[in-house]
């Protein structure tokens, strides 16, 4: 009788651990190719690119710059450096900076972004974007995002 | 849970007892002799299941490769470098395409000297001819593709011998290049080949090779006791189990002691200075050293007829079982030293 409740609890183990094992196999394959075919995220990295040193804008004013094709506006506001992209976020056309209105207008369709780069009127969909500024002594940074070459990224 | 069955029931009309009846006698109940349960005699399988695997990882490797002559070699190294267990899918794809060539030599020597071959099995033979012949064309191509120095080479030298045959050589080469060189348009050839046209045939030639096997029965050697069967189910099942999970563990194992390396990038303007083929191809390429072109071309046709029709060739010879036997014992034995010789030869120089 004991033994035979052994023996029962024996095979119940041995099952238990093959089944077990199995599963665990099994999910640790799955895991992989998940892993294989899933590819990971890169989180994005930025790094530090100076556009100007902080006399060459006085307030009110705005500075262009290309960053490779494109262009960048570094505007000199009260409460400090704002830099935005050129690239009005309609249809993509090139804004232009207008000094006496202290606005950006895009010639395509009469998209009007203030000096803040909120939309004023027109068609553009959201205000022109921006980059993240850090003032350092006199020097003025934006922070822009490092894309790695190969066709992978 | 009735209900389930019920609805699909409705919806695939079939007879479920026949189907559970069918699936019994075809698979679970199938008569296998006694002396498969010898791990030596029962490797038949072994191609079917390298075969799977191939499917398989080819399948995962075809999410990363880019069949371009940019991207080609680019891709390889991605899916080693960068792809999160990349180097594990391609390692068992490449040790598994060299176990399955090796598997398939086994396969044949057995078949060979059991004289598995003999009527009424003859067509069954000429079929796993074809196949083994797929199987390096599979090979060939997939070596191709990864656009590396060797690759590259191997495939113009190998496309080049096209050229000798009669008539229509030259036409053939240009069209299996897609044009005169080895270019971007070859790549996209093997490419197809690859992985549509070869797996096509390749499954169709392997299921006629499993019907007919299965419509004569395991064929069974002379020297055991005739007449004894054992079923499918258990045995051979896990039996094909074991042998999965001990393949893919020494693939494993290969992948990690013995990497594919990915050479260096194809460069069509410099040939390296040694180049060879994969080893399966070593006697071929051996003996074509040794002779003329032409000669060489000739012989390994005229050898490979011999071969693909032995059993119709043999029952010609004698008409005495015990004289053929001897005579195609002799015919196997000269082949394989040959063959192991000229490997041995070439491995060396």
């Amino acid at each position: 009788m004991i033994n035979e409740e052994n023996q029962k609890r024996r095979s119940f183990l041995k099952n238990f651990a093959i089944i077990g094992a199995l599963f665990v196999a099994v999910g640790l394959f799955f895991r992989d190719l998940w892993l294989y075919l899933y590819p990971p995220r890169k989180k994005k990295k930025f790094h530090k690119y100076l556009v100007a040193k902080t006399d060459s804008v006085p307030l009110g004013k705005a500075k262009e710059i290309k960053l490779g094709k494109d262009p960048v506006f570094v505007v000199h506001l009260p409460d400090g450096y704002r830099v935005f992209s050129g690239i009005c976020t309609h249809l993509g056309c090139i804004v232009r900076w207008e000094e006496e209105k202290q606005r950006f207008f895009c010639p395509c369709h009469k998209g009007v972004y203030d000096k803040t780069g909120k939309v004023i009127s027109g068609p553009p969909p959201r205000p022109l974007d921006q980059f993240k500024v850090e003032e350092e002594k006199n020097l003025v940074y934006i922070y822009i995002e490092q894309k790695t070459g190969g066709p992978w990224s | 849970m009735s209900n389930v069955k019920q609805w699909l029931k409705e919806r695939f009309p079939i007879d479920y007892d026949k189907f559970v009846e069918i699936n019994e006698r075809i698979f679970i109940k199938e008569p296998i002799p006694e002396h498969m349960k010898k791990w030596w005699y029962c490797m038949g399988a072994t191609p079917l299941i390298l075969f799977s695997l191939q499917a398989l990882t080819g399948i995962f490797l075809a999410f990363y490769f880019v069949p371009s002559p940019e991207m080609a070699y680019e891709s390889v190294r991605h899916i080693v470098e960068d792809v999160r267990f990349g180097f594990w899918i391609r390692g068992l794809h490449r040790w598994g395409a060299n176990l399955m060539i090796l598997s398939l030599f086994l396969h044949i020597t057995r078949v060979f000297f059991t004289r598995a071959y003999q009527k009424p099995r003859e067509l069954n033979w000429v079929i796993g001819v074809v196949l083994f012949g797929l199987a390096l064309t599979f090979s060939f191509t997939g070596y191709s593709l990864t656009y590396n120095q060797l690759s590259y080479w191997a495939a113009t030298v190998g496309t080049n011998l096209i050229k000798s045959v009669p008539l229509i050589g030259e036409s053939l080469l240009y069209f299996l290049r897609g044009g005169q060189e080895v270019t971007a348009n070859t790549l996209t050839r093997f490419y197809m080949l690859h992985v549509w046209f070869l797996p096509l045939f390749l499954v169709f030639f392997l299921f006629l090779h499993i019907v007919v096997l299965r419509l004569h029965g395991v064929s069974e050697p002379e020297g055991f006791p005739k007449g004894k069967y054992f079923p499918f189910y258990p045995h051979h099942f896990y039996k094909i189990i074991i042998a999965t999970l001990f393949l893919l563990a020494v693939m494993s194992s290969l992948t990690i002691i013995l990497p594919p390396g990915i050479g260096l990038p194809a460069d069509p303007t410099t040939t390296p200075f040694h180049i060879k083929p994969e080893w399966y191809f070593y006697p071929t390429y051996r003996f074509l050293q040794l002779v003329p072109l032409k000669v060489g071309i000739y012989v390994t046709g005229a050898f490979l007829l011999a071969f693909t029709f032995w059993p119709f060739i043999e029952p010609l010879l004698s008409k005495k079982n015990e004289v053929r036997r001897k005579i195609s014992y002799g015919v196997g034995a000269l082949t394989l030293i040959i063959t192991l010789g000229l490997t041995i030869w070439e491995s060396l120089v």
